[in-house]
């Protein structure tokens, strides 16, 4: 992988290179499509990667989404950027493309750099880890985390002292402090967009105390306490470092709700949830694990199978709607909830609640053509002409969409997602070919 | 391609400077850091016993003592009668 361009012509550019954008790519470069995947974190792989395990087969998420990577990184028709984002792409009168593509500066020459963590060693600066979710600290001069692809380091900038200790330690030479921002201009036939979605901020509902009750997390801080590459020795109370024994869901956290804005269902926070909670149950045998839910949607294959069977393990599954959370004196934290089946308001205590926290689309996405309008759905997904028939088509002829950024879906229906949008590019390409053949 | 001379951050400093918020976060972790890595010697600790000894609250204790396990600093020893703490200790990097 390096960080540069090698070729200003593609026959697609790829935006976003998560699981969705990722699949893409390869399903165009293994038709011998020449494609440039962008992604603007400074790994591929999208959120897949940082998961423990996948609903409902609990197989491991990076042993599936690694070697994936891995093909996609070392695919002579697919070239990658990272820290870098597309903007002001423009459609051509005979249906092609052009976009302009800025890549951040990384400090590190990601073709030379062994990933030797060398410099990381010699960093003195601690700032929050954003890929363990704040959970724990990470050096100014980093990689991101151990299977990230590439496995390069780099320099948050914003956080360097200048002290020049990683450069020093550098036995390549890779760390270089005079590089810049660079933009190409690039030419394409086809533009997919899989830019993926973001997470709900569970600030936005301030009763349930996220951010000031410390042993109040999110589902995301959960799956990564619950990873291999996991940022304690064990899944502990960020409060205080106890091992918890009692640990609530609250499901729907940011999704089926108006008041924030979000009215449609995550489509994954029940399963994911289910998974946690057998997975705690494995980690914790002797915690009791309770899933506070206003409707278990469990509607894929193996689902309902996979939720008895968290019910058969010992979960216990509360249908009621989460009112609010106050924390005792010791870290513990009391749910106010109404209890629908019973038609009651009741108060359980728990020393850790995890806020199943749902999805929402990436803004900004419309922003990225200048002379042609792409059409947002009612949520702000980008909008599925042909939802049912071809359901990666777009407003604009020659664009698709590929994953999340359609609308919420689980990984399988992202996966299945990259392919109706890569068999839509395909085709375009060949359209588009073969006219530039007759003229 | 890499700059050979290992020097390039200098040039980097003539165009920007550190930030005093910056500073200030490297000195507090650096004095952090070495108040930790003191208590553990003396004995090995929960985070709970290390708050308190090191006079800072027990999230910010657990977030520098797991950053300092993460760099191999520390290691995880045996969890209390209770089953609650974990004892934390300074490792033997030989």
């Amino acid at each position: 992988m390096q960080d540069y361009i090698d070729n200003y012509e593609y026959d697609a550019l790829v935006i976003g290179a998560g699981i969705a954008g990722g699949e893409s790519a390869l399903n165009l470069a293994n038709l011998g499509h020449k494609v440039l995947l962008i992604e603007k974190d400074l790994t591929i792989g999208g959120k897949m990667i940082m998961l423990s395990k996948v609903f409902p087969t609990l197989d491991c998420s990076a042993c599936i989404t690694t070697p994936k990577v891995s093909e996609i990184a070392r695919h002579p028709n697919i070239e990658i950027l990272t820290s870098c984002e597309a903007s002001n792409i423009i459609q051509k009168k005979e249906g092609t493309f052009e976009a302009l593509i800025t890549v951040q500066p990384r400090y590190v020459h990601v073709d030379e750099c062994t990933g030797c963590q060398l410099c990381e060693d010699a960093c003195p600066v601690i700032v929050k880890d954003q890929y363990q979710y704040d959970l724990v600290g990470r050096k100014a001069a980093y990689i991101p985390f151990s299977i990230a692809s590439p496995r390069a380091a780099a320099i948050d900038i914003e956080n360097c002292t200048l002290c020049g200790a990683c450069e020093r330690a550098c036995p390549t030479n890779c760390i270089d402090f005079t590089q810049t921002v660079k933009e190409y201009t690039i030419k394409c036939k086809t533009v997919i967009i899989a830019t993926g979605f973001q997470l709900f901020d569970p600030t936005l509902i301030p009763r349930y105390g996220f951010g000031r009750y410390k042993n109040v997390i999110t589902s995301m801080q959960m799956e990564r306490q619950l990873a291999p590459t996991r940022p304690f020795n064990t899944v502990l109370r960020p409060g205080d470092g106890k091992q918890p024994d009692n640990i609530a869901y609250v499901l729907c956290t940011g999704s089926r709700d108006k008041t924030i804005g979000n009215p449609i269902c995550s489509q994954v926070c029940c399963m994911y949830s289910t998974k946690q909670a057998q997975l705690l149950m494995g980690a914790l045998p002797m915690a009791d694990i309770t899933l506070y839910y206003l409707h278990i949607r469990a509607f894929g294959k193996g689902f309902n199978e996979f939720y008895a069977q968290a019910q058969s393990m010992g979960v216990e599954f509360v249908k009621g709607k989460v009112a609010k959370i106050t924390e005792k004196e010791n870290g513990n934290l009391i749910l106010r909830y109404e209890d629908i089946n019973g038609n009651v308001v009741k108060e359980t205590e728990h020393d850790m609640v995890v806020l199943s926290v749902g999805i929402l689309p990436n803004i900004g996405i419309r922003e990225l053509f200048a002379n042609i309008d792409l059409e947002l759905d009612e949520f702000n997904y980008i909008k599925q002409t042909d939802v049912l028939a071809s359901p990666a088509l777009t407003s604009i002829e020659g664009v698709f969409v590929a994953g999340t950024a359609s609308a919420p879906m689980d990984i399988p229906d992202a996966i299945l997602s990259a392919g109706s949008a890569s068999a839509e590019a395909a085709n375009y390409i060949r359209k588009m070919s073969e006219m530039m053949i007759s003229v | 391609m890499a700059a050979d001379n290992k020097k390039t951050v200098l040039i980097m400093k003539e165009k920007r400077t550190v930030s005093q918020e910056v500073k200030n976060q490297l000195k507090f972790f650096t004095q952090t850091k070495k108040k930790i890595l003191k208590e553990l010697k003396e004995k090995e600790m929960t985070v709970p016993e290390l708050s308190k000894a090191i006079e800072m609250s027990e999230t910010e204790t657990l977030y520098y003592l797991m950053s300092l396990l993460k760099y191999g600093f520390v290691e995880t020893g045996e969890i209390d009668d209770m089953d609650e703490y974990f004892y934390y200790k300074l490792k033997n990097n030989g």
